[in-house]
């Protein structure tokens, strides 16, 4: 929407908004991501037999750490919205539970969370099903997949909502006093006028937690998902490599996170405006 | 249009605090329709938040607005009050995301439900009305503090306000561009629309204004017409005012 709008605009103006210029050259770090992609080709061409065997078995692996990071993200955004809108609320009840779903969240290690989603709250359900009589309840069975995405989002939820929280923050009152003069509500004043402008400024910190999410969901491998990493420990205990098993796992989360890393970068700089 | 001479705006002793600080202390006033009445008064007195309390920006603590006939007492009054009111601000407050264009469209698009061609159309006849349809596909960050100001002002109009509030539009410019503003609402208030302005623009008050009310620690203390007031105030505290601002 924002691209097709700055087409319509002569290039003079746009010559003045950074990130916007017509001609944007590629963001010269693209070759570091480049580099790697090229020490993963040639370790798996020279010497198929280790590296070309681990590509192939930990894969599967892959796809995985990509889809939890991924789904797990996008869910992530609407949670830290909302939770970033209640913190910010004057209805002291939202307030105080979006405060305290903060604060709780932030004292408990991520690894800790991930466990309890997986080996307690099912368990928690269970009880439920069992005292309520309801019987699908009580036969709940952990999916490890799903309460380890609900587990990412649930805990990255909440320092995604402090940073949507600064985001909103951070733009001048003057905006909403503005958008509500016309006659704006507050709900149509946040959509067309607050969150557009606080979604730019927040960009760099979001496309950070990408990053780290990545690399944190490789904590799943502790509650029975077969994400990259577990594929890789599986691969040593049978053919006993440490060396090569661990450096080639690290290399392919190094590709991933180089690569996330490039496309935030690509994101900001189209996004960025001048206040 | 009303037979009766029921103001447009109606203020009736309205009290407002902020924790400790009374900043209006029983102000009560009364608007017609087609008045441009100018609101001046030291730093502190109350001015900007009286202004805001009758668009409920601002809420007060007690007394009564009735604004156009409609009581600002209910959530769905005050958005239906708002459409009726445009606001000017010192700090323009543009939506800097935004196109000039897209500032003027989109209050139109959402509250008046106007049609996107409609609503160009009317965007655009009001940027030539403030003399700048060539910014029309500027973002605010482009262009100068003046021209800012007359799109705030177009963005205001474009909603077919029957009253426009300005709180000091010109005190944040430089003073080539305070003029191009000033003549945008000179050519306002001769079209007859109802106008509450606060400024320390003497020039512009003397030309514009039906009335001048002369604000101090939270009341009105004197209201006269300008001649009246600038050449013969009745309170001591409006002379010494009136002796600071028109000095220079
Ligand atoms: N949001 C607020 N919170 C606390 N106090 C406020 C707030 N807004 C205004 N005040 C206080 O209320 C009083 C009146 O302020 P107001 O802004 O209405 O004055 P003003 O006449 O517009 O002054 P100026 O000419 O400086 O703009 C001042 O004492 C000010 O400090
Ligand atoms: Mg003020």
């Amino acid at each position: 929407m924002l691209t097709s709008r700055r087409l319509e605009t002569s290039d003079s103006a746009l010559k003045n908004i950074p990130g916007a210029e017509p001609h944007s050259r590629l963001d010269p770090w693209w070759w570091l991501v480049v580099l790697v992609a090229g020490i993963i080709a040639i370790l798996s061409i020279t010497r198929p037999d280790p590296y070309w065997r681990i590509i192939l078995f930990v894969r599967d692996g892959i796809g995985v750490t990509a889809i939890i990071t991924v789904v797990s993200f996008i869910l992530m955004l609407f949670v830290g919205m909302l939770g970033g809108l209640g913190r910010i609320s004057k209805n002291k009840a939202i307030n105080l539970i979006t405060t305290l779903y903060v604060e709780l969240v932030r004292g408990v290690p991520l690894l800790v969370q991930l466990i309890w989603w997986y080996f307690a709250f099912p368990v928690v359900i269970q009880q439920i099903g069992r005292w309520t009589g309801i019987s699908f309840l009580a036969a709940y069975r952990a999916n490890a997949l799903v309460l380890a995405i609900f587990g990412f989002v649930f805990c990255y939820g909440a320092y995604m909502s402090e940073i949507f929280r600064a985001g909103i923050q951070s733009i001048p009152k003057g905006q909403m006093e503005a958008a509500r003069s016309l006659g704006m509500n507050y709900f149509q004043s946040m959509r067309h006028v607050i969150l557009p402008q606080a979604i730019r400024v927040i960009l760099p910190p979001v496309g950070n937690e990408f990053i780290a999410l990545l690399k944190d969901s490789s904590l799943v491998s502790a509650v029975a998902l077969a994400d990259l990493t577990r594929r890789g420990k599986e691969f040593m205990s049978a053919n006993f490599n440490p060396i090569e098993t661990w450096t080639m796992v690290a290399l392919i989360y190094l590709v991933m996170t180089l690569f996330s890393a490039r496309i935030v970068n690509y994101i900001e700089r189209r996004t960025k405006f001048e206040r | 249009m009303n037979g009766n001479n029921e103001p447009i705006i109606h203020i009736e002793n309205i009290h407002k605090r902020f924790g400790k600080v009374h900043a209006l202390r029983g102000v009560s006033l009364r608007i017609q329709k087609g008045e441009v009445v100018v609101i001046v008064g030291p730093s502190g007195s109350g001015k900007s938040t009286l202004l805001r309390c009758i668009n409920r920006l601002e809420e007060y603590n007690s007394g009564k607005i009735v604004v156009d006939g409609i009581p600002l007492d209910s959530a769905q009054n005050i958005n239906a009050v708002r459409q009726e009111i445009g606001m000017v601000f010192q700090s323009f407050n543009l939506f800097s995301h935004m196109t000039v264009m897209d500032n003027l469209v989109l209050a139109q698009k959402i509250i008046r439900k106007r049609s996107k061609d409609e609503a160009h159309k009317v965007a655009l006849d009001l940027l030539k009305k403030v003399g700048i349809p060539e910014k029309i596909n500027a973002y605010p960050s482009q262009i100068s503090g003046g021209q800012q100001q007359r799109v705030a002002i177009a963005r205001a109009l474009a909603m077919n306000p029957r009253i426009m509030l300005f709180d000091e539009p010109t005190s944040a410019l430089d003073p080539e561009m305070i003029k191009e503003v000033l003549d945008v609402m000179m050519a306002l208030a001769k079209e007859g629309m109802t106008m509450v302005v606060v400024s320390h623009e003497m020039g512009f008050a003397r030309a514009a204004a039906n009335r001048i009310i002369f604000m101090d620690e939270g009341q009105i203390i004197e209201e006269a017409p300008p001649d009246q007031l600038f050449s013969n105030p009745r309170h001591e505290r409006t002379k010494r005012f009136l002796s600071k601002v028109l000095d220079h």
